[in-house]
């Protein structure tokens, strides 16, 4: 088969945006993650309470005026909580993103562009940190540091870093023979500018479809550590800790546990969705570049 | 074929000297004193002295390391604090439950997921490859210890289908296996999901290839075409979907352990968790990362046996 005409410049980003706006699935999850945001962001008005107000008197009541979802064994606002819950969940999010993927592509181009020993011992490294399961690295993380916000991102963020490497490494691979990264040696442009300027733009497609997929593995992992009892700490709101203080009264008040639980998982449908969609639509060949370690 | 067998043998002890180094350094990245850490705020500072002579805190870190490595190679993992027995022994004996929960619950994603990503890959842009579709996206979105719970409530406490803890101590193989039956299929459902899409992806991927093409164009049939073509080349792609799922899922195994109170490697490095038994959650978790490590060097092998183009020259 013949080989494919090499596009020696990034393709416009109109191009782009067009079919991105047509692919439903895009859109939805596009569109549910900017209400979470503003959710989030609107907290303290959006919410009827406040989320750690207790009152014993009134525990497990009933959906009202004053309390929409009712309260929960405590008497605090299920509804408040939920949605400081979504606050938690973005910070969260976006900080085990920005810091997964700010390590993770540097170590990964690195690796991918240099190759040689560097590569070697990439790798090598690589397949030790893989080998721990990420929640369970990410628990033993919290164990050791004690439970706290910042734990958990770092936490969920070490265990996340390998992952996002080892895809950029696989990314930046099938950028380096391409025939304008030749054509910057040749012209004598240092690795360094050819780096910054060629290979990180073009291995954009493939990050952030990444970006989406530890964002929501972020947000289980959070969910699954403080259901655990050591992500953060009761008696701050955050879904996990919902769903566990409502475990305890499952079998009379199942709405606790449940309506937390469906929160996550319109966060993460939206996340996944998201991330689908943009691998669907941005360049087909990212497909092949990514292959299974996308995930 | 040998030559691969080797080089992956070695890459396996390599790896694992690679694990052992990265959980004895992970314990030991604590800010602050171990040892006070395990004993509490009120310990005093005999007490303190006591403990770290005895865990060997008081020695340079690399013959730390050394000594370490050396007890690992005999099967000494440490001791726990709580129980002052091995390390080793509280594995030991949490590794068949887990073993049982593992086992079961990959069997069953794996029958489940790998037909469905095939059937879905097959039959791309219709209703099947939809439904199955939306029904994973469901599945890896929705926490795995939230579906254990619902399924408890459901399926355990209203229907009474199922007992409503994982485990339990009466003998007999029947009522073992209907306390597993719950939480395998939870860990299996979820994993399945998993498993689907990465399938589909796998084999829409050899599908897409030209040798396929041309078989169209030969006029082979599409049955012929996927189960004779397709599926074998994709043998290997689906393989390590699974490889790389078993990792995950012991993740998601320890969540289930924990819902459902049953016993095994995750519940007992919880318990080690909150007991600040820290060389026991550095025991659990070098036990764990190896097992992956020993999954992933088999599948190694077996791609090299399957497909004559991994194997290293």
């Amino acid at each position: 088969m013949a080989a494919e005409p090499e596009p020696v410049a990034l393709p416009a980003p109109q191009r782009r945006l067009a079919p991105m706006l047509a692919h439903s699935g895009l859109v939805t999850g596009a569109v549910i993650l900017v209400l979470l945001a503003l959710v989030a962001l609107l907290a303290p008005w959006l919410a009827p309470n406040s989320p750690d107000k207790t009152d014993l008197m009134r525990a497990f009541a009933a959906p009202s005026w004053a309390f929409p979802l009712g309260t929960d064994q405590f008497g605090r606002c299920l509804l408040s909580r939920l949605i400081w819950g979504a606050r938690v969940s973005l910070e969260v999010a976006v900080a085990v993103v920005a810091l997964s993927l700010s390590i993770g592509t540097v170590l990964g181009a690195l690796a991918g562009y240099l190759g040689g020993v560097v590569e070697r011992v990439f790798t090598g490294l690589n397949d030790v940190l893989l080998a721990f399961p990420g929640f369970l690295l990410a628990l033993a993380i919290v164990a050791a540091r004690g439970s706290s916000l910042e734990s958990v991102v770092l936490a969920v963020s070490i265990a996340y870093v390998p992952r996002v490497a080892v895809v950029m490494r696989a990314v930046v691979l099938t950028i380096k023979p391409r025939a304008f990264i030749e054509a910057s040696h040749a012209i004598g442009m240092s690795d360094l500018r050819i780096l910054l300027r060629h290979v990180i733009p073009n291995a954009f497609p493939p990050v952030i479809v990444v970006a989406t997929v530890s964002a929501a593995t972020a947000i289980l992992a959070e969910a699954g550590l403080s259901f655990l009892g050591l992500g953060v700490q009761p008696p701050t709101a955050t879904w996990g800790n919902i769903i566990a203080d409502g475990q305890t009264s499952i079998v009379e008040h199942p709405f606790i546990s449940i309506a937390a639980g469906l929160c996550i998982a319109v966060t993460v449908i939206a996340l996944n969705l998201l991330g689908d969609g943009l691998r669907d639509t941005l360049d087909p060949q990212m497909r092949r570049q990514t292959g299974l370690k996308a995930l | 074929m040998s030559r691969h067998l080797a080089r992956s043998l070695a890459q396996l002890l390599l790896t694992l000297a690679g694990v052992v180094t990265v959980a004895f350094f992970l314990m030991r990245a604590i800010p602050g004193d171990p040892a006070l850490y395990m004993l509490g705020d009120y310990a005093t500072a005999d007490a303190v002295a006591v403990l770290r002579a005895k865990l060997g805190l008081d020695l340079p870190i690399l013959q730390q390391y050394l000594l370490f490595m050396q007890h690992a190679l005999t099967g000494d993992l440490g001791t726990s604090v709580v129980t002052g027995q091995p390390a080793m022994t509280e594995i030991a004996s949490s590794v068949p439950w887990s073993l049982a929960l593992a086992v079961s619950g990959m069997g069953i994603a794996i029958a489940i997921g790998v037909p469905l990503g095939i059937v879905s890959a097959s039959r791309h842009g219709s209703w099947i490859d939809r439904a199955v579709m939306v029904g994973a996206l469901l599945g890896i979105s929705f926490p795995v210890f939230w579906i254990g719970l619902v399924a408890i409530l459901g399926l355990a406490h209203k229907a009474g289908l199922f007992p409503t803890l994982g485990a339990s101590s009466e003998p007999g193989l029947w009522t073992s296996l209907h306390h597993l039956a719950l939480p395998a299929i939870v860990l299996g459902l979820s994993v399945a999901a998993y498993i689907a899409r990465l399938t589909r992806s796998a084999m829409l991927e050899v599908l897409g290839q030209d040798f396929i093409r041309v078989a169209r164009a030969m006029g082979v049939s599409e049955h012929r075409i996927l189960y004779r073509l397709a599926l074998r080349n994709a043998l290997v792609p689906i393989l390590a979907v699974i490889s790389v799922t078993f990792a995950w899922s012991l993740g998601n195994a320890i969540l289930i352990e924990v819902v459902f109170s049953r016993p095994g490697l995750g519940s007992t490095i919880m318990k080690a968790v909150l007991a600040r038994d820290y060389q026991l959650v550095q025991a659990g978790l070098l036990v764990l990362a190896g097992a992956v490590v020993f999954v992933n060097t088999t599948f190694n092998i077996l791609y090299g046996v399957i497909d004559p183009r991994l194997r290293t020259r």
